[in-house]
């Protein structure tokens, strides 16, 4: 049994407790001990990607300290896994103590996919999902973490999944985190592109690695009123 | 004075700054043979490639093109390879324009005649070196360029060439199809201000009966 | 620089307005994909591709690493070639020196060649002042000076313009027929421009690469506008930003494989003039004097900052701005400054200073893809971060942002007070949740609900559903076949 501490993080938590009830069962199925370290909360990175950097810094050291002892973390969002591996090891940059432990933690933490199929090597985990389904790689997950293949190795492990191309995917969303409020016009641009691109390709669902682009796409799904639902990633694979 | 306060804005700026190595340039692939190379590349652009296999024969292509376009006055370089096309066209009743006539005048040729120092297969670009009688106009005003090019001057990519180059002409042209611009609602146009054509006369003289005229 | 403006650019303002433009919206629709094909076509036919990046962007940290010395190494090149070096602290340094060399020679007919540099600056008022005319012969930056526009685009000046409003414009300022035919206009454009060539006594350009190893000054273009300005006019003036400088010959066989297929998709520009001094004993044509001006306005800080000094790489190809799903949807104007686009938000905030431009790092989703293509490889997801927190530390942001940060870190240093909040939240939400979803939210979150709808929170959180989960053995239950949908509303 591989110990894994799930960083669910504040979004799923709050707002969509399933996704990270349908992690856990994933990554038991391929053979995690599951923990929840509970004093975890947000990573940062929201205030993070706004430039205050101090605050992001507090919220920081409160994630190194509640997953001091994890040995591995996996979290259900390409997003926050980028900003502990990414970007920790530079916030703390001009504290030395926690620049080491944040250098560490960045080195043991994964998004969801990237744990399953780059280190459990696991791509096949029973799931059934009869759908046609789209699938928008989510920024974050794609460049910073480079995360191509395993998603889409997943997917085509799930029975009855039939994946369909989506035009230009490897295009934002527009979600962006505050952006998505500050430049809203904007942001709502960018949106629609991409719902007509998911519209276009003939898919039931919308999937993802990151609930935040998700939850905005299935904001402007819901306002138009398709008929496409978006689901995470993890949900797919605990289907059946 | 502003150029110490640039270099020792410079120099503050850089301060203790580890001063890295240059590295290496990547070597790129060569394709198998250069000449087939260029001419795939060349017809990429719309460059016509004609292979001829002696100054002579180039003399009677550019003649009949001439005739067919009804050419009557070219610009041509000072170039042992051009010298029967010039003496062909001379014949023909073509203007041949002197190579140190004014800009004016040779805007009014039909036709550009040079040689080419190198071409890059890769790319299919042509390589004018500058210097007396061969100026740089020749290749830019008429509204069609040609240009003669040995075959064995054709190498594989641009590091080949930059590594086989000694001196530097005071303008070192590399051409690559003809004038283009796409800047009205992102049209390609040809033309844009250099020549619509470029055509190449590419003499791969045979080793086993070398011309005359070579 | 050109002087600290005092207004701050109105981002917010002006992506609204770029956004209402919808013949902006449908030139840009159309370019950008175009090039992006285009651009990914030709990369793909290289198979050293990574391996030209990771070597350009080494040799540009080494030409920055190593600037005074290059720098004088090309001086003493370009002279020894017989050409003439200036050195210019700033924009107003730069103008001076242009204008007097327009003045002390002459020069009343001037024709110019793109150059972003020279835009940077304002070089044609100061030329125009100085009782000069002067033309811009790109046919992109020709359509917007007969506008009295500036470019938005860093290799496609006029790609905001269509061609029926080229049409309108060449029959209003040229008195040509209505053209329709992009050919036709582009050779009312030739045949005007021609005569400019022809009478001007002196041709401004930019450069693209100076090698300081030759004093080779390298320019790239495909019109063969700029051939012409450095062909024909007797005096030529160069100016360069001090970044350009590379240290070989050889590195030119890097940067041009890099830059033609990255910017426009092709595998070379049609026109790449190398230019070592001016024209020689016995040649005809050429200039008969060469003037490089060398000018720094405000790049030693981004030299001097190792946070930022890779922008200092950039070699203009314009992939950032092709890939850019803000610049796609804006435009280059939207930046409010010289430099548009994702390299332009680094590069402005520095050259302008972050009270004026400091707005420009945050109008970016972090996406990633101008990092992706840059072929000197410039993170500038990472700078647009790090001026984004300069931002904050100098108080260049509101106080909603900065209250609404200090209260989500308060709140989200500990558990209990994120617990506490949830519960707010779930009875607040009782007023605006209808069905199932969130169709208005109030400021400051209306933003959010103008385009989608929001999730309420969730009954229970999953902090709180933990501990009968730990009870279940993933193999035994499957989240669908409880719960029937599984999909965010």
């Amino acid at each position: 049994m591989q110990p894994v501490a799930l960083f669910v993080t504040c979004l799923i938590d709050q707002w969509h407790p399933e996704i990270g009830e349908a992690a856990v069962r994933v990554l038991q199925r391929a053979g995690c001990a599951v923990s929840f370290p509970q004093g975890q909360t947000c990573c940062g990175q929201a205030t993070f990607n706004d430039g205050f950097w101090d605050d992001a810094r507090v919220l920081g050291r409160w994630f190194l300290e509640v997953f001091e002892d994890a040995p591995a973390v996996v979290t259900p969002s390409g997003s926050c896994a980028a900003m502990v591996r990414e970007w920790y090891p530079r916030l703390f940059r001009d504290f030395p103590a926690l620049a080491a432990r944040a250098c560490g933690l960045a080195h043991r933490t994964y998004e969801l996919s990237e744990y399953l199929v780059r280190v459990l090597g696991v791509t096949e985990l029973g799931a059934r999902f009869p759908a046609a389904v789209a699938y928008h790689p989510s920024c974050h997950g794609l460049r910073s973490l480079g995360l191509r293949e395993e998603p889409l190795r997943l997917l085509a492990a799930v029975r009855d999944l039939r994946l369909v191309a989506l035009p230009r995917a490897e295009e934002c969303c527009g979600f962006g985190g505050f952006f998505a409020v500050k430049f809203s016009a904007l942001s709502g641009a960018m949106l629609s592109a991409k719902l007509d691109a998911i519209e276009s390709s003939g898919a039931d669902v919308v999937t993802a690695t990151d609930a935040s682009c998700l939850v905005h796409l299935a904001g402007g799904l819901a306002r138009r009123g398709s008929r496409v639902r978006a689901v995470h990633l993890a949900e797919i694979l605990d289907a059946g | 004075m502003n150029r110490d306060v640039v270099l020792q804005g410079i120099r503050a700026a850089l301060g203790s700054l580890p001063r890295p190595d240059c590295p290496d340039i990547p070597a790129p692939r060569i394709p198998a043979d250069l000449v087939v190379h260029f001419i795939e590349r060349a017809q990429d652009l719309g460059v016509q490639v004609v292979r001829i296999a002696s100054a002579d024969e180039a003399a009677g292509q550019v003649a009949a093109w001439c005739g067919q376009r009804g050419a009557r006055r070219a610009a041509v370089w000072t170039h042992p390879d051009l010298a029967p096309i010039v003496e062909r066209l001379r014949t023909r009743g073509v203007d041949v324009l002197s190579p140190v006539a004014a800009p004016e005048t040779v805007a009014g040729a039909d036709v550009g005649i040079t040689g080419a120092d190198w071409a890059v297969a890769e790319t299919a670009t042509l390589v004018l070196a500058s210097a007396p009688d061969r100026p740089r106009i020749t290749s830019l005003l008429p509204p069609v360029h040609l240009a003669l090019l040995r075959a064995d001057r054709i190498v594989p990519h641009l590091p080949a060439l930059f590594a086989r180059l000694d001196a530097l002409p005071s303008a070192l042209t590399l051409i690559t199809g003809p004038s283009r611009s796409a800047d009205i609602g992102l049209v390609p146009v040809l033309g844009a201000h250099g020549p619509t054509e470029v055509t190449v006369l590419l003499l791969t003289v045979s080793r086993r009966a070398p011309t005359t005229a070579a | 620089m050109s002087g600290q403006r005092p207004s701050s650019i109105d981002i917010i303002g002006n992506i609204e307005r770029a956004l209402q433009d919808s013949a902006l919206q449908r030139s840009l629709g159309v370019a950008l994909p175009a090039f992006r094909m285009q651009r990914d076509a030709a990369v793909a036919e290289v198979p050293e591709w990574e391996d030209l990046r990771v070597a350009a962007a080494r040799i540009k940290d080494f030409a920055l690493a190593h600037l005074d010395g290059l720098l004088t190494r090309l001086e003493a090149q370009v002279t020894a070639r017989g050409g003439l070096v200036h050195w210019a602290a700033d924009a107003e340094a730069a103008r001076q020196i242009i204008t007097g060399l327009a003045r002390t020679r002459g020069a009343r007919r001037i024709v110019k060649s793109k150059s972003m540099t020279t835009e940077e600056i304002h070089l044609n008022a100061a030329l125009q002042a100085a009782g000069a005319t002067v033309v811009e012969t790109d046919l992109g930056e020709y359509i917007l000076q007969l506008a009295g526009e500036a470019p938005s685009h860093l290799i496609a000046p006029a790609v905001h313009k269509s061609t029926a409003a080229v049409a309108e414009l060449f029959s209003a300022r040229l008195g040509a027929p209505r053209y329709q035919r992009p050919e036709d206009l582009a050779r009312v454009a030739r045949e005007a421009l021609r005569s400019d060539f022809l009478a001007a006594d002196m041709g401004v350009s930019g450069v693209n690469f100076a090698v300081a190893e030759t004093g080779t000054l390298v320019i790239v273009e495909n019109e063969g506008n700029a051939r012409f300005t450095t062909t024909l006019p007797r005096v030529h003036v160069a100016v360069m930003g001090i970044e350009k400088v590379i240290p070989r010959l050889a590195d030119l066989g890097v940067f041009l494989r890099l830059l033609a297929r990255s910017g426009t998709g092709q595998r070379a520009s049609v026109y790449v003039s190398l230019l070592t001094g001016p024209r020689r004993a016995g040649e005809t044509d050429g200039p008969e004097e060469l003037h490089l001006v060398i000018l720094d306005n405000g790049r030693v800080r981004l030299l001097a900052d190792p946070d930022l000094r890779e922008a200092l790489r950039c070699i203009r190809c314009g992939a950032c701005q092709n890939v850019c799903p803000v610049f796609e949807r804006v435009g280059g104007h939207a930046y409010g400054a010289v430099y548009g686009g994702p390299i332009g938000a680094v590069v402005t905030p520095v050259l302008e200073g972050l009270g004026r431009a400091g707005g420009l790092p945050f109008a970016s989703t972090l996406c990633g893809a101008c990092a992706e293509v840059c072929p000197v490889k410039i993170d500038i997801p990472r700078m647009l971060l790090v001026l984004r927190g300069r931002a904050v530390r100098g108080g260049y942001v509101g106080r909603p942002d900065r209250l609404f940060a200090r209260g989500w870190t308060f709140l989200m240093r500990s558990p209990a007070r994120l617990r506490a909040l949830g519960r707010l939240g779930r009875w607040l939400q009782r007023l605006v949740v209808r069905r199932g979803r969130i169709e208005r939210l109030p400021y400051p979150w209306s933003g959010w609900t103008l385009h989608r709808t929001a999730p309420p929170l969730a009954a229970r959180p999953f902090r709180d559903r933990w501990a009968s989960l730990r009870q279940d053995r993933g193999a035994e239950s499957r989240g669908a076949s409880r719960s029937s949908r599984g999909s965010l509303r």
